[in-house]
């Protein structure tokens, strides 16, 4: 019987996947004690991190645990959860506001966590179930908006908080499972159409706050405001490009040391790598990244059936987006959204939420084809 | 179902794809970053944290001829204020409570001259200690006033020698543009008139620098380098601070003696002592004059102003040198020397002044300043009584003789030309020719032609020709020391840092007119005689050493008339000369003659004691 279990346990286990985000996490770990040493509550911090960490392990191990396929029957709930989840920080007394987002879900003035993290895993299994209907074909445009339409609640919703970095996330989200979902190319000309298209609305009609608007001004031109909005940007290339091929060496960077570089431990988190571990320590990381990218890739194809894909292919699509989206912007490839570092930020609704998707990977992998 | 995977292979493999691109588009721009830019960001990065503070040397102190402190330095602790403040009228309301002070006068030394906007500006020195420590405990409800310690100049001697010695202020954005002030910075201290100027490049010293390292908020984290400063040297200049104060105290008696004589315009004077065989300026006095310690901090503009004004009489400037007077009488030695070389005259030639002289024509007739005439009287007596009319002949005998013999033989002593003294702002004087006058008359056809009551007025220090108190003493200096005009000199020594001279200043000599010693004696003879039967004996009477001299009383329009002495002692062994003008002081010899017999008094060792002497003379 302890045989059968252990058995059981190495076939359900992939290994790498594993191996590749204890070492993510363990790094960003590494990363956040460096970059909360110089600060009056780093300690503090570090142990918060931590906790995070350890709590992120249950929803791992339950993810793990459930049937995905299980999930396929309960699209109406978890439409009526995913609203909850985007809603709640705008009932009154439960929401919290930082940087003119109201994306906190706070209790007697704790804060608990962001909802919409978790909302993002629900949104994938949205997706998921509602693309899998069509078996690989999607092409007809009344399929193409039914899946679009699913995307509108949440996408809608989050924009109100207003976060439009996340809001990017879940459509980024939608486009990956499409393409593993089957929709045809055309149809990705189409979406980019009317994106850009509704981008210029946004700007014109003046839907977006002014610090949204500066930041992606000063994305175009950073000298416009040296020491306002593209203060960020130009402390965050000036500590990675001072990092050099092999970095000020771990806990020296002066940038981040001297408080230059605002948010180190968790949205510009890889400034501080790229500084104190240089090209090397960068590139190490987007090793890891690429690991668990493939690994992950590995895992919807050995799937059991498109609805596991499709799962895996979000978690995919969530993660590269926002290590784009994050690495991007660190460099100034990318506006400046509040987008963290997937393993590496401090964060405890973040890390968890990666950690479950994680869980979700092991579930699909668990059940693939000959498990 | 079971073919899903076989339909969907070209779509995870476009998903790798993205996966790859985003990745190596995440590499290449790092790449880029860290390898290729990675030195000019680094240099970011250091600029960022690394702050420059450059650490003033400090200034050479400036010593007298015996090393008596004059100038020195000591630390003060001053006030500073944003430039932005001036704006900020609650908070120039505040500071205007504690620090005593009007607010427009903050706000006047905040907002005054177009320097860098962001500079703060020192509203105050010399802060009392109350006052720092209610700053400090205060500091949120005073953004950006600053206390700091400033080295500052100390005036041991008070306003002893103001002139000579100069003031201090804050570099010009128009000096930082020229070549002397390359490597200063706005805000630097930098000598503005006098010895403080003239010698700034010895005095400032190499400033030191501190690098250290700050963090976002500007805050010192710890010390990277520091190169202390190299010193500026000391200088050690000709004065004797015992003569200075002593010709100081003689000026401002003359001015009390003239208001005692009827003389109620008497405000300003100047007075020089030198040594006659190196040129070295043993005193050097200008009335009125001001307080150096007024500029400490950053001077006002009111009291700018009020040292600008003609109602002050231009208290800032140092008449010995800038300011220029006719000559008058004193200029006579140098007409009868003229006379003499060029055989216009003699010793004992015998002339007739009849108080009245008409020998250009009865319409022009000219008058000796004694009326009733002298009567027969030789060249010598000419000069011991200062007859004017025995200068009226030989200035109309040079007229007659053309080539303007008088004018060239004068310009030969120095006159109408710089002597070159290390001072700032020296003027050349004026020796008017022909040429002179029809240029300065270019305007007015009918005054250009040079007449013969040119050469006449010139003949007896009057007319155009001006001199300044520097150049009487020098040419005096000049005919006691055998006939050289030795450049005067306020510097003696530069110092090292154990006090040793490390340059000495060298005699140099301006000029040297023709003259034989044989006219020299005959004129030194006629000096000495001045002082003891001429117009100076009242002045001189009792006087323990032996002086030769000359009165003069210049007529200036619409002015009460200057009075003018100079004199050089001991008489048969000369070592100093002096001269002493007094602006509407009347007569030379009651006046000015008491003035020098003091100064001389002090540079003999003799006691100083204040005469009253009567003369009506010239």
């Amino acid at each position: 019987m302890v045989r059968n279990e252990q058995s059981r346990v190495a076939r359900w286990a992939n290994m790498p996947l594993l191996s590749v985000v204890a070492l993510l996490v363990l790094y960003g770990s590494v990363m956040v004690q460096s970059a909360t040493s110089g600060m009056g509550s780093g300690d503090a911090l570090f142990r918060r991190h931590l906790i995070g960490l350890a709590i992120g392990l249950v929803p791992l191990a339950a993810a793990w645990l459930i049937d995905y396929r299980g999930f396929k029957g309960w699209l109406g709930p978890l439409v009526l959860l995913n609203a909850l989840l985007i809603i709640s920080p705008r009932i009154p007394g439960l929401g919290d506001t930082a940087k003119g987002a109201t994306s906190w879900l706070q209790v007697g003035g704790f804060r608990l966590f962001q909802p919409s993290e978790p909302a993002k895993l629900v949104t994938i299994l949205i997706m998921a179930i509602v693309i899998a209907q069509f078996k690989g074909r999607l092409d007809s445009p009344r399929d193409v908006a039914k899946v679009m339409g699913f995307l509108a609640l949440p996408l809608g919703l989050i924009l109100l908080q207003p976060d439009l970095g996340t809001g990017l996330v879940f459509v980024a989200i939608t486009l990956g499972m499409l393409l593993i979902g089957g929709m045809q190319p055309r149809w990705f000309l189409v979406i980019a159409l009317v994106g850009v298209i509704g981008i210029g609305v946004v700007l014109q009609a003046d839907l977006l706050e002014t610090y949204q608007k500066n930041r992606l001004l000063v994305f175009v031109d950073p000298s416009l405001d040296p020491k306002g909005a593209g203060y960020n940007l130009a402390q965050s290339k000036i500590a990675i490009g001072s990092g050099g091929l092999k970095g000020q060496g771990l806990g020296s960077g002066t940038q981040g040391n001297l408080n230059f570089l605002p948010e180190r431990h968790t949205d510009f988190i890889f400034s501080v790598v790229g500084e104190e571990l240089g090209f090397a320590g960068a590139v190490v990381l987007l090793g890891l990244y690429l690991v668990l990218l493939i690994t992950a890739l590995e895992i919807a194809a050995q799937s059991h059936d498109l609805f596991g894909s499709l799962i895996a292919a979000g978690l995919i699509s969530m993660w590269t987006f926002q290590i784009l989206e994050n690495v991007g912007m660190s460099v100034g490839l990318m506006p400046i959204t509040g987008i963290p570092l997937p393993f590496m930020s401090f964060g405890s609704s973040f890390m968890v939420t990666n950690l479950a998707g994680v869980g979700m990977l092991l579930s699909v992998w668990s059940r693939r084809k000959g498990a | 179902m079971p073919n899903f995977r076989q339909d969907l292979k070209g779509r995870f493999a476009a998903l790798g794809l993205v996966v790859l691109l985003v990745l190596g588009a995440l590499f290449v721009r790092l790449w880029s970053m860290q390898v290729l830019s990675g030195d000019d960001y680094a240099a970011l990065a250091d600029n960022n944290r690394v702050r420059e503070i450059s650490v003033d040397a400090p200034r050479g102190r400036i010593l007298d001829r015996n090393g008596v402190p004059l100038v020195t330095n000591r630390p003060t602790l001053a006030v500073s204020v944003p430039a932005s403040a001036k704006d900020d009228d609650e908070l120039l309301m505040r500071l205007s409570t504690v620090l005593a002070m009007p607010v427009e006068e903050i706000r006047e030394r905040v907002s005054s001259v177009k320097e860098e906007a962001l500079r703060p500006r020192v509203v105050m020195i010399d802060t009392p200690s109350e006052v720092v420590a209610f700053l400090a405990e205060h500091e949120a409800e005073f953004p950006g006033v600053e206390v700091q310690v400033l080295a500052v100049r100390e005036y041991p001697q008070g306003s002893l020698a103001a002139h000579v010695l100069g003031y201090t202020g804050e570099v010009s954005e128009d000096q930082l543009a020229e070549e002397e002030f390359q490597g200063y910075a706005l805000g630097d201290q930098v000598g503005k008139t006098g010895a403080e100027r003239q010698f700034e490049s010895v005095l400032q010293g190499d400033k030191g620098y501190k690098r250290i390292e700050v963090d976002a908020t500007g805050r010192p984290r710890k010390d990277i380098e520091q190169v202390d400063p190299n010193p500026g040297r000391d200088i050690m200049l000709t004065l004797d601070v015992n003569v200075q104060r002593v010709a100081e105290q003689a000026l401002a008696s003359a001015l009390v003696e003239a208001h005692r004589d009827e003389f109620p315009n008497a405000r300003a004077g100047a007075a020089v002592a030198l040594d006659v065989e190196t040129g070295e300026v043993l005193a050097m006095a200008s009335l009125p004059t001001y307080d150096p310690k007024v500029f400490l901090g950053g001077i006002s503009t009111a009291q700018w102003e009020k040292l600008n004004a003609k109602e002050s009489e231009f208290p800032l400037n140092n008449r010995a040198i800038m300011a220029l007077y006719p000559p008058a009488s004193t200029f006579k030695a140098f007409t009868g020397l003229a006379g003499l070389t060029h055989g216009v005259t003699g010793e004992w030639s015998g002339y007739y002044c009849p108080g009245k002289w008409t020998e250009m024509g009865e319409q022009w007739p000219k008058y000796c300043w004694k009326r009733t005439g002298h009567r027969g009287i030789s060249f010598r007596q000419g000069i011991v009584d200062s007859c004017d009319t025995v200068f009226y002949e030989i200035g109309y005998e040079f007229y007659k003789q053309k080539d303007e013999k008088l004018q060239k033989y004068a310009s030969q002593w120095g006159y109408g030309s710089r002597l070159g003294i290390d001072l700032p702002g020296e003027v050349a004087g004026r020796m008017p020719d022909a040429r002179w006058k029809a240029e300065f008359n270019a305007d007015y056809p009918e005054y250009i032609r040079w007449l013969p009551g040119d050469t006449v007025n010139l003949s007896i220090g009057q007319g155009d020709v001006l001199a300044t108190p520097l150049q009487v003493a020098s040419t005096y200096a000049g005919i006691a020391n055998g006939g050289r005009v030795v450049r005067p000199h306020v510097l003696k020594e530069v110092l090292d840092s154990k006090g040793e001279a490390v340059k000495s200043v060298e005699t140099e000599v301006a000029f040297t007119p023709q003259v034989s010693a044989e006219h020299l004696a005959i004129m030194r003879r006629a000096l000495e005689d001045v002082v003891s039967e001429g117009t100076a004996k009242d002045a001189f009477r009792g006087f323990g050493a032996k002086v030769a001299g000359k009165t003069g009383t210049a007529e200036v329009a619409k002015k009460d008339d200057y009075a003018w002495f100079t004199a050089y002692a001991p008489a048969d062994e000369p070592r100093y000369a002096v001269a002493v003008l007094i602006e509407q002081g009347g007569h030379g010899g009651s006046i000015a003659g008491p003035a020098a017999r003091e100064i001389l008094a002090a540079l003999l060792g003799l006691p100083v004691e204040h005469v009253t002497a009567t003369d009506a003379s010239r």
